[in-house]
This record gives C-alpha cells, structure tokens and sequence, in this order.
C-alpha cells in the first residue's frame, strides 16, 4: 500500500549524528508522545464523576493500545494478522485463569499473559514467513486461528465459562479496580507503546521494517534478514496486546467470549488505524479518539454503528488510503517547503 | 452412520457451491470476497420479505437471485475497480479490506432493519429412501438443485467459449487480453455469477435450516474454507473440499461435538496453506 511509511522516514535523518544531536532528535521525538499524554491525561478531570463516561473513555485507551500494537505488526512488516482480539485473548483469558484458579500474583499473570501472546504470534509468523505465505494466506491463517480460539473458549466451558464468561476478582483491591487508577495505568501501558513503537522506528530495526516494506526483495538482496524482523514485529507487537488484554481483564472484572471476538475488536482497530494512516506513529491515538467519540454519538443508534464501520472501512480504502496524519503531514511540508522557497 | 454421511454429502454439495462462488471471483481477479456469505444473506432477506408481501415463491426467488447479481455488478463496476487497477499483493490488500467493509456494511444494514427476519422455504413431500436411510424430501430437493447448479456451472466452464476465456483469464490475465479477451467483462460476469451462487445457496439451505440476518458471516468462512482446502481459483477442487468437509462437519458434529466441528474445519484451512498452499487438488481448472 502506497504511503504507510512516509511519515516514519521524515524523522530519520537525525540518527546518524553525533550521540548529543541523536540525543536531542530523541527528545524532539518524543515531544509528541509528551503532549497526546498531557492532553489524554487531563480527560478523568473532566470525566471523573461519570462512571459510564469513564468507561467510554478507558475502552478508548485500549483500543489505542491494542492499534498501536497492531501498528507495530501491520504497520511495520506488512503481516495482515486477523487475530488482534484472539492475541489479546489469550492475554486476558490466561491471566485470568492463573490468577483465578492458579493464585498467582496479578503483575505475574500479566506478565505471562503478555509472553503466552507473544509466543502465539511469534509462532503464527515464523510459520506464515517461513512458508512464504502472502498477505492473503496470512490473513486466512490467522483469521482461523481467530475463529478457533473463539471456539475453544466457548468449548473449553471448564476453563472458561464458556458463553457466561468468568468472572476475575485479582485486580477489584488495586489500582486497577477504580475507574480513574485503571485509566491511568492503561494511560501508561498506551505511552510506553508509543515510546517504544518510536524506539523501534528509530533504531536498525526500524531501518529494516522499512526496507521490507518498500520492497520485500531488494531489502532481502541488501541483507535485510526479512524472516527474523517480520518475525521481531510479531513477537513484539503480540506481547503487547497480550498485555494490554490481560490489564483490561483485571480491570473489568469479567470477560467473556465477546469481550475479544474478532468483530467487536480485529475490525475496529483496524478502522482506527486506517484513518489515523498505516505506520504512522499517532494514527492510534487519532483514530482510537475519533471513533471513541464518533461511537458516544452514535449510543443511541446502536444499530447503526455496524452500518458506520462498513462504510467507512469502504470511504476510507476507496478515497484515503493514506490515512488523516501522512495525508496532513505531506500537506504541512509542502506548504514548508513552498516557504523557503519564496 | 450412512445416514450421517448422506447428511455430510447434502451439506457438501452446497458447501461446494458455496465456495464456487469464492473461488471464482478470487481466480480472476484476485478479490478474496469477504462480503460473500453477507450477500447470500441479503438474497435470503430479499426472498423472504418478498414472500412476507405476498408474492409466491417461484417469483420471490427470482426477485432474490436478480437482486443480488445485481449487488454483484454494482460492486464490481463501482468499487473494485480501483482494485482491478492495481498490480499483486496491494491488489490483493484492498480487495479484501474492501469486501470486508461490503460485508460488515450488509451485515449491519440487515441487523438494523430486518433484524428478526429469516428464510425458510418449505419444500413438502414425502421423505425418499436411499441406501435404506430415509432422507427428508427438502434435502433431496436442496441436492438436486445443487448437483444440477454444480454440473451446468462446470460445464458451462468446460466447454462454452465464455467459460474457456474464463479460464485463461484465470491462468494469464494478460496473456487472455492478448487473445482478444476482455477480462473485464468477463470478471464483472462472474462477479454476478458469484452473487447468483450464493443466493442458490442460501435458497437451498433454507430447505433443511432457516437462514437469519446473522448468518452471513459464518457463511463467508464457510466458502472461505472450502475454496482454500479445494486450492483457491480451482472449481473442481472446491466441489470436491465441500463434499469432504461436509461429511467431515456432520460425522464430527455427530460423534465430537459442535465446537471441536469448528475448530476442525478452520484448521483444515489452515494446515492447507501451510503444506499445500494450492489446495489439496491442486489442479487448476
């Protein structure tokens, strides 16, 4: 797809300089991550004594985090992974059964749940690169691999409640139990994925996502090693959602079968991302936001949301494939350019 | 057991069918639709809202199956023609996101407005005896149409001229443009050939299930399955996978349970396009 890495390359010039310039190109990318964590963190002043709201606003935060994560295996690699809910799943369903049936520490069942995730995806990947699998058959494998967890969770009624879900009562005495600390952990979980999605971008590896992406070959013929960072991204990006599944578990103190299906996650991230604009590093957050409050809006036709997503997944891929920020920023910079040109 | 394995082949051939229509669109343009068992559902609530006004059944289907060729036309002209205009794997990406947001968009249109509507034609008849297991006359009726549906398709392919340009717009698009053939044309037909299929399907299904606004997505994953173990872009082969995992879905519904059905078919998908990614035929018709 033309474009998804337009935006990364602008910021990459600055590393090959001396350590004090790579330093203070660090700082000045980071700026941005700073000012969408002030502004995102001023949103409980507002919203504190609405418990709905509060609720409206946390899902909002992880679906950022599960599109960020998303953004690091879709984004970067290319790898058409349909199973963002199913890797969150497995996230949250382990931890919740460990800690459930196990006894084991919250912070250690987040922890193996974002492992066990990461190894599911590292695996789906290794398995769809190393039989050079397209995108097409990358997509169909994991898509299955989605439905089948579905089924097991419904299936495996022992483990996991089957449809009536299981409820997680670890996290209710801690941070995580009230709705503002359970912000402002996910708050947390979605900045140090952001700072670490810009890391990445920064650093050789970043240097050789975009090589694989821009063209698959010559990257391979330059010595990019494509099966290990294709795999990398994976292994990354799937840890992450499994994290962030598992914190929501233990938040919300339920989950159930719908609470990761693939159509009331994988499709959703996959609009935020859009809009926002593939491999960019704020189309999580810009998308996450707009569709949170598009979907506020919209409460009262329910119904009606369904019908909005497909429409706009077609306007979106038909007229904006680039998405909101790489179609803004190209825009900014040739009006910059057009300045210093004068 | 032989009663299991007629119901199998009963579900097969219209599995079979039901990957056709897949497996078609996807040898000739490389559009995976995933907006197909979504647009057999329509079909479905086209005929039954028909019916619901009054109209009889032979005029209520004919209405479904011109309603959603014609869906399928207006998709082909309109949004996948920048798909067509694109080359290999971003090809690829968008027709498949594309027909994603097709289906979710019907989905969500269905659910909104006809959300307890559903399809039911009740064939009445005698039960039939084969091989001593008596079958119900709605699945002898659902077979034949389908047996028939699939043998005209297959020989339409085979042997009429718009079936061989067909074919070798499957094989070598340019090399068919070279020829004289249009693949254009050709890939806006059997786009429509595809929504016609589908509507068979879901009219054929509705003589043994009712087929509900939900259905559409189950459906799609369905074909899909079918066409990928049959080898995508393959008609034969997706015959043949949909007899094979029909009987493979009621013979372990019937002895495992319905949820291990499921995981058993997904991953007979996937462990297809990990060992043989051209199907387990393999042949290319």
């Amino acid at each position: 797809m033309s474009g998804i890495g337009d935006a990364a390359d602008r910021n990459t010039d600055g590393v090959v300089a001396g350590a004090e310039r790579t330093f203070r190109s660090l700082g000045r990318d980071l700026v941005p991550i700073g000012a969408v964590a002030v502004l995102l963190a001023l949103l409980p002043i507002q919203f504190h004594d609405s418990r709905s709201m509060m609720t409206v606003i946390i899902t909002g935060l992880l679906f950022m985090a599960y599109a960020v994560a998303f953004n690091v295996i879709f984004g970067s690699t290319v790898q058409l992974f349909l199973c963002v809910g199913a890797l969150a799943g497995i996230g949250g369903f382990s931890a919740a059964i460990l800690s459930e049936r196990g006894g084991i520490p919250m912070l250690v069942c987040i922890v193996i749940g974002g492992v066990l995730a990461g190894l599911v995806g590292g695996l789906l990947s290794w398995i769809a690169v190393s039989r050079s699998l397209d995108v097409i058959f990358t997509g169909v494998v994991t898509l299955a691999f989605s439905l089948s967890f579905q089924s097991i969770i419904l299936g495996r009624r022992d483990l996991t409640g089957g449809e009536t879900g299981i409820v997680v009562e670890a996290g209710s005495d801690t941070v995580l139990g009230g709705k503002v600390g359970a912000y402002y952990v996910l708050l947390g979980v979605v900045v140090a994925y952001l700072v670490l999605f810009r890391l990445i971008q920064r650093s050789h590896v970043g240097w050789a996502f975009r090589a694989l992406r821009n063209d698959e070959v010559a990257a391979e013929l330059a010595g990019v090693d494509v099966t290990r960072y294709r795999v990398y991204a994976a292994l990354v990006g799937s840890t992450m959602l499994g994290v962030a599944g598992s914190v929501f578990a233990f938040h919300r103190g339920f989950i159930g079968p719908s609470t990761y299906a693939f159509a009331d996650v994988d499709v959703h991230v996959l609009v935020m991302l859009v809009f926002g604009g593939i491999g960019s590093l704020l189309a999580p957050v810009l998308g996450a936001v707009v569709f949170t409050i598009l979907d506020e809006i919209l409460i009262s036709f329910a119904q009606l949301r369904v019908v909005l997503y497909g429409a706009v997944i077609i306007i979106l891929f038909l007229g904006f494939r680039r998405g909101v920020i790489p179609t803004l920023e190209s825009a900014y910079s040739r009006w910059r350019h057009r300045g210093e040109g004068a | 057991m032989t009663a299991v394995l007629l119901d199998g082949v009963v579900l097969g051939l219209q599995f079979g069918l039901l990957g056709v229509g897949l497996t078609l669109v996807y040898g000739l343009g490389g559009v995976l639709n995933l907006a197909h068992g979504q647009v057999a559902v329509l079909g479905a609530i086209v005929i039954a809202r028909s019916m619901d006004a009054g109209m009889s059944t032979g005029v209520s289907i004919v209405f479904g199956l011109v309603a959603v060729g014609l869906l399928g036309l207006i998709v082909d002209l309109t949004l996948m023609r920048p798909v067509y205009r694109l080359r290999g794997e971003s090809r690829v990406l968008l027709g498949l996101l594309l027909m994603l947001g097709v289906g979710t968009l019907i989905d969500g249109v269905l659910e909104w407005r006809y959300p307890i509507e559903a399809l039911t034609l009740r064939v009445t008849g005698d039960p039939v005896s084969i091989l001593g297991v008596r079958m119900s006359y709605g699945s002898i009726v659902a077979s034949a149409i389908a047996l028939v549906v699939g043998v005209a398709l297959f020989a339409f392919l085979r042997f009429s001229t718009f079936g061989r340009a067909t074919r070798s717009v499957i094989q070598d698009e340019e090399g068919a443009r070279l020829c004289g053939v249009n693949p254009a044309v050709v890939r806006s037909t059997i786009f429509v050939m595809s929504g016609v299929l589908a509507g068979v399907v879901v009219i054929t299904r509705s003589m043994t299930a009712p087929i509900t606004v939900t259905s559409g997505f189950g459906l799609t994953i369905m074909a899909l399955i079918v066409a990928v173990v049959g080898g995508l872009g393959s008609v034969s082969g997706a015959f043949v996978a949909g007899i094979l995992l029909g009987v493979v879905n009621t013979v372990s519904a019937y002895t495992i349970g319905s949820y291990a059905t499921t995981i058993i078919l997904l991953t007979a998908a996937a462990v297809t396009i990990v060992l043989r990614p051209s199907g387990l035929f393999g042949d290319r018709t």
